[in-house]
């Protein structure tokens, strides 16, 4: 029965080769599948030891993409509105099904990926694979590192509790001082910033964190955000194959 | 003692929980790695360079990983409610009001610096050196493998920037700091009524130097004084580019190279140097350094 | 050889147009001594002007360039603008707080704080309004009558009640808020107009209204 739907001209056009543990298709595998295209047929066999790797940069992708689902959800239920948003994390922590277990996962995630971006640079920087050719790669990571702590920080005003509230209030405040840009800042009202036309006003749509503020901080976390993170990492990604795969002793080992 | 664990288990508090544990964890792990490859002729990594396909032996690390972490993320959501407070009152401040755990670094330094150099040089410095990190560091040992041998400058300066001042000062803000941002030791009861009496001054005042004149203007010889602390400060890069451009390696290095390497670690230094000014002479029974210079634009 | 002769005469009316221009991509063929030359696939394709090939001769192309230059600054620009609304839905800054009979002497008043953000303090000379946003990180400090003082919640800023800075990372006073008499003989604050100390404006008018009633 299985053969027979094997042979059909369906089937065919799905799956290219055999399953038979062969090393021809073990490289198909690889080759023939658009997400695991991502890999190289064959790595080093340091690349596949834990203790060198600590998998801090796939576990981040994979907290990433459980980030992007479970906030995908949430949106079904969630108004960023003033009006609405507390009352709407209400409902989903008491009448949602399933309802709390989606957003604590959102919320713990999003802490994990801060503090596995973290871990992931530190083990690139101890095994010196910054170093040439992958001195760009780091720096695309450094944005990647800034952009997770821009969402989720962006993330923290969402529920508007107390909490969040307060967070953003002490967090976007810090603008009001930046140099030149910020209407506390140094040489700031000498180019004429004001409480309403200065960077903290561009980033919370008004004179204090507000209902202006959450739509604000919703549609960057939602969408623009995410959206400069993806491309950031398809390149970090591109760059970590084209600058030769998982960082290695290869200089040592010439020598 | 029974306030501190509370605050140790707070759902909110797991992942600095977590951090202090895998940052211990690691670098004590990368120590060990350090070490054995230190000792041998060739690092471990080049003796396990051929090549293994990664169907399957990568998939399917990456395939037990996801379970795993999958697992962990559930359990964790399942065990523990992410917090939800009172609706947001504009008129009412918690107290303590913390950032995000993540910032908790740089919200600790707010207590050291005014908010335009807590808030926005020093992060921009951080993210800038970070990227920098690769085009200053001309060392070309220690590429794809662990060693402390080979480049303990580099490591020694990035490990005192991210365990001491990040993880370290993110510690101390969570658990450390209370009501009214006030310091209390593990054990000791956060009182929302505890009342610190810190009355700073600035570092001039020190050698009889007031900063205000009566009439409430800025003494010319306080500014003085603070620009002279400040510029001496930084010209002692200069000083040391000086002393050593003559050898191999200030050669190599370069004087834009070393001009970035030496305003950096400096800059790192340098907070940390105020840090001390604020905190030691309350050890003294001194009056805490408040600014190190003042100008009409802006106080370092 | 040929090629390379083509080229010259292609750059000649080039010349000029450089020459007034700011400085393009240089034209390949400008060293007069033939150099040893690059393999075939470094060089751009034979007979191929590219794409910088600014001159007279094509007028459109650099008007083509210039106008999407243009729409590049001209839109980001808009989309910077457009992040500044015209119109803000918050409460008015300029609001009538009652009678002045209505404040006790040496009362530091907080019926205004949660709605308006200011505190209005009666001294035995007449009135001060303080702005409760403390000029650390712009958290709200609470006024405690047993201390005498404000105290910020978020980094230990401590206020005196004059709203002089003390104690804390605070690096200035307290703002104060324009205080008035209305026509009706009510107090008027207006938090748009504000007095800081550090700028010597606590002694202009409106900083503090005399009152001794």
């Amino acid at each position: 029965m299985f053969d027979q739907l094997k042979k059909t001209e369906v089937y065919k056009s799905i799956f290219r080769h055999s399953y038979q543990d062969t090393q021809r298709n073990r490289a198909l595998q690889i080759v023939d599948n658009v997400f695991l295209h991502l890999h190289p047929v064959r790595v080093p066999r340091h690349a596949t030891n834990l203790s060198y790797t600590w998998g801090m940069g796939g576990i981040t992708f994979l907290l990433f993409l459980i980030l992007t689902i479970t906030g995908v959800i949430l949106m079904f239920y969630y108004r960023p509105t003033a009006q609405y948003a507390y009352e709407d994390m209400k409902y989903l922590m008491n009448d949602v099904p399933f309802g709390p277990l989606i957003r604590n996962m959102h919320r713990w995630a999003a802490h994990a990926m801060v503090l596995t971006v973290m871990l992931h640079m530190f083990r690139v920087f101890l095994t010196g694979s910054y170093k040439p050719p992958r001195q760009f790669n780091w720096v695309v990571g450094v944005l990647l590192l800034v952009l997770t702590l821009l969402l989720s920080f962006s993330g923290y005003l969402l529920p508007w509790d107390q909490l969040s509230i307060w967070a953003v209030t002490v967090g976007t405040n810090m603008a009001r001082a930046t140099p030149l840009l910020g209407h506390e800042g140094p040489l700031g009202p000498e180019l004429g910033m004001r409480i309403d036309n200065d960077v903290r006003f561009v980033l919370l749509g008004g004179t204090e964190v507000g209902p202006p503020t959450l739509l604000r901080f919703y549609v960057g976390h939602c969408i623009f955000l995410p959206l400069i993170a993806v491309i950031f990492m398809a390149v970090h990604f591109w760059r970590v194959r084209k600058d030769g795969g998982i960082s290695g002793p290869e200089a040592a080992k010439k020598i | 003692m029974g306030q501190f664990l509370e605050i140790l288990s707070k759902p909110d508090n797991i992942p600095i929980v977590l951090l202090l544990l895998s940052v211990i964890y690691f670098t004590w792990l990368y120590w060990v790695k350090a070490k054995r490859n230190d000792m041998a002729t060739v690092p471990v990594e080049a003796t396990q360079d051929d090549k293994v396909q990664v169907w399957p032996y990568l998939v399917r690390i990456e395939f037990l990983m996801t379970i795993a972490i999958m697992a962990v993320m559930v359990v964790w959501s399942i065990a523990l409610d992410a917090p939800l407070e009172e609706p947001a009152n504009r008129a009412l401040t918690p107290n303590p009001s913390k950032a995000p755990w993540y910032f908790l670094g740089l919200q600790e330094l707010l207590v050291y610096f005014d908010p335009w150099i807590a808030g926005v040089v020093l992060p921009t410095l951080i993210i800038v050196g970070l990227m920098a990190i690769p085009y200053v560091d001309i060392n070309e040992k220690g590429n794809g493998y662990y060693t402390y041998k080979e480049r303990k400058f580099a490591v020694l300066t990035f490990g005192f920037g991210f365990l001491i001042m990040w993880v370290a000062l993110i510690v101390l803000g969570t658990f450390l700091r209370g009501p009214g941002w006030n310091f209390f030791w593990p054990g000791e009861v956060w009182d929302p009524h505890y009342v610190a009496v810190l009355t700073n001054v600035d570092l001039s005042e020190y050698f009889g130097i007031t900063t205000r004149m009566p009439d409430n203007s800025l003494n010319p010889l306080a500014f003085i004084f603070g620009a002279v602390c400040v510029g001496g400060f930084y010209s002692l890069g200069v000083l040391y580019w000086i002393k050593n451009r003559n050898t191999d390696l200030m050669q190599k290095l370069g004087l834009v190279r070393y001009s970035v390497v030496s305003f950096l670690f400096l800059s790192m230094v340098g907070v940390v140097i105020k840090v001390i000014l604020r905190l030691l002479p309350t050890a003294f029974g001194l009056n805490p350094v408040k600014y190190v210079w003042v100008t009409p634009w802006f106080n370092v | 050889m040929s090629d390379q002769v083509s080229q010259e005469v292609n750059n000649q009316p080039a010349a000029e147009a450089v020459a007034q221009q700011a400085p393009k991509p240089a034209s390949p063929q400008i060293s007069p001594s033939p150099l040893p030359r690059k393999p075939k696939q470094d060089r751009p394709p034979e007979g191929d002007p590219g794409i910088w090939r600014l001159s007279r001769r094509n007028l459109l192309t650099l008007a083509g360039w210039m106008g999407f230059f243009g729409f590049i600054i001209a839109s980001t620009i808009g989309s910077l603008r457009y992040m500044f609304p015209r119109v803000l839905f918050e409460p008015p800054m300029k609001f009538k707080a009652g009678s002045p009979s209505e404040f006790t002497i040496g009362e530091v008043s907080e019926r205004f704080k949660d709605e308006k953000r200011v505190w209005i303090v009666r001294e035995r000379e007449g009135f001060y309004a303080l702005i409760s946003i403390c000029t650390h990180l712009g958290c709200t400090p609470r006024w405690l009558p047993s201390d005498n003082k404000f105290k910020c919640p978020c980094h230990g800023s401590g206020f005196y009640k004059t709203g002089m800075n003390f104690e804390g990372p605070a690096p200035r006073p307290l703002e104060r808020a324009y205080v008035g008499i209305a026509d009706d003989g009510q107090l008027e604050i207006d938090r748009s107009i504000k007095f800081l100390y550090e700028k010597n404006e606590w002694t202009k008018p409106g900083a503090f209204l005399k009152y001794t009633g």
